[in-house]
């Protein structure tokens, strides 16, 4: 059994290379654009809070919405490739570091925030040198929970002809291979962990050192 | 009051329970027809259905769009179902894991997994409807129009060029593309792999030159798409019939009389246009398939 399994392995390298590339590619390319979206939005929601309920609710409800029918709302307005998944994964990825940007920053003690204005700091230095480095376990949280989420629905991907290791997957459903299938899952854990792990370290070594 | 309640929940649940069509053992009178997860197949449980229903005195229930190939083999084989439609060809390389090998014919493959079946499954092939579902290739009539592309062989030639979008299954099966690929050299680059849902528009679309497709397909006539010749023959054929099993056609011999009513009643175009109108005229595949009975006079 074992031995079948690391011969599989090895004849199905060169695809479990490509397939964890594309896999990566997916992964980051829509954790990129997530993030450029989430943290300036929430940022900015924790100035306005009026309507940060409303903002918050809508990327909810997204995040309601089952990531297999998600991908099937996307092709028939941006055909198949990388592009529908890329879009799934990025609105997938929202809600988590849009909540955590924006309920980071407004847990932050607003005794700090006074003692800031009081020194005579700016908006933008109470932001960037009280509230941002204050709110950092908790917004890198968020961008965490996000990655290890588009990591795994990334996986579905392989459905609509962006490839990933979810290939691997379907093709080893498909002939009901389960060598198959966690020759294309245990990647896809193994790359949840990696990524999850790394961005600890990142979130270790920018924390305020003083705590 | 407390009591009445108490008293209309303790129904409710006698009842429940009553209702699940006697969760220890299967009702002898009522058999189950599955299907695996693709038009055609919703059709032919419904038209099955409908001839056991009409010329027997049993229940049917049906299990329509279950999953893949093994989900169903699987499911008959530890008797979660009675009937379903499989293919010649399916149940050759697929289920059996026996080897293809051309020259054959459609006779040939479905004695032989009728042979097998009834051997080490006992599980019945009755008589083939009459349509061959095989794997094949397909690509817009006015791209290979243009290349002049009539074969699988003059594909070859001209594959490098081109993109080739299909099924995982079909990425995957011993007879698939690894097998068309040997036989005919194909030079394709990666493949995209895709649901097999979306192949035929993503072709249609240009988002891709080449899918697999099977070829009694509605979609095919309906997007314009041309079928490739088999030259080499690498497809085994894929027939269809009803599989029951034995323990089931022992109790009830009715149920083979009846379904061997539609044997070679539905030829390839036939079939092509039943699917055709659940995949293009959202038509539900209960009321085509009863609607071809009734057109038919099975009904």
């Amino acid at each position: 059994m074992l031995a079948n399994f690391l011969i599989m392995l090895q004849n199905r390298w060169p695809e479990i290379m490509i397939g964890t590339w594309q896999h990566i590619q997916l992964t980051l390319v829509a954790l990129l654009i997530a993030n450029l979206i989430a943290l300036p939005l929430g940022i900015l929601l924790t100035r306005k809070r009026k309507v940060a309920e409303t903002i918050i609710g809508i990327t909810s409800v997204f995040q309601t919405i089952p990531s297999l029918a998600l991908l099937g709302f996307m092709v028939p307005i941006f055909g198949i490739g990388f592009m529908p998944a890329i879009i799934a994964l990025t609105v997938y990825g929202l809600l988590p570091i849009l909540r955590n940007t924006y309920t980071g920053i407004v847990g932050v003690n607003q005794a700090v925030i006074d003692a800031g204005t009081g020194m005579g700091m700016t908006s933008r230095q109470v932001l960037f040198m009280i509230e941002l480095p204050l709110a950092l376990p908790i917004i890198m949280a968020g961008i965490r929970t996000a990655t290890v989420m588009v990591i795994g629905v990334a996986t579905l991907a392989a459905l609509v002809g962006a490839g990933g290791l979810g290939d691997l997957i379907f093709r080893g459903i498909a002939m009901a291979r389960q060598d198959l299938i966690l020759a294309g899952a245990i990647p896809v854990a193994l790359l949840s962990i990696l990524f999850d792990y790394g961005l600890k370290k990142i979130e270790l070594f920018v924390q305020p050192k003083n705590q | 009051m407390r009591k009445f309640i108490l008293l209309l929940i303790s129904i409710l649940m006698a009842l429940s329970i009553l209702g699940c069509s006697s969760p220890f053992g299967k009702d002898t009178n009522t058999v189950i027809i599955g299907g695996k997860n693709f038009t055609e197949q919703d059709i032919l449980v419904y038209l099955m259905k409908g001839v056991i229903e009409k010329n027997t005195n049993l229940k049917v229930e049906t299990k329509a769009y279950l999953g893949g190939t093994n989900v169903v083999a699987q499911a008959i084989e530890r008797g979660d179902l009675d009937i379903y439609a499989e293919y010649t060809g399916t149940a050759l390389v697929n289920i059996l894991g026996e080897e293809y090998t051309p020259p054959s014919s459609p006779e040939i493959v479905y004695e032989k997994v009728k042979d097998i079946y009834a051997d080490k499954k006992q599980i019945i092939w009755l008589k083939p409807f009459g349509f061959n579902n095989t794997y094949t290739l397909a690509m817009r009539t006015s791209q290979a129009d243009e290349l002049s592309i009539q074969s699988m062989s003059d594909l070859a030639k001209q594959s490098s060029n081109l993109k080739l979008g299909a099924t995982h299954e079909f990425l995957e099966r011993v007879d698939g593309y690894s097998n068309v690929k040997a036989v005919y050299d194909m030079k394709f680059d990666l493949p995209a792999g895709m649901d097999p849902g979306l192949t035929y528009a993503a072709c249609r679309d240009g988002n891709v030159d080449v899918i697999d497709a099977f070829s009694t397909d509605g979609r095919i006539i309906a997007f314009n798409l041309k079928v490739l010749e088999d030259d080499k023959q690498v497809f085994p054929p894929f027939y269809a019939a009803p599989l029951i099993r034995a323990d089931t056609l022992k109790l009830h011999p009715e149920i083979a009389d009846a379904l061997n009513l539609l044997a070679g009643k539905i030829n390839s175009e036939e079939m092509s246009k039943l699917n055709a109108k659940v995949d293009l005229d959202g038509k539900s595949p209960n009321v085509v398939a009863n609607e071809w009975l009734a057109d038919n006079g099975f009904l």
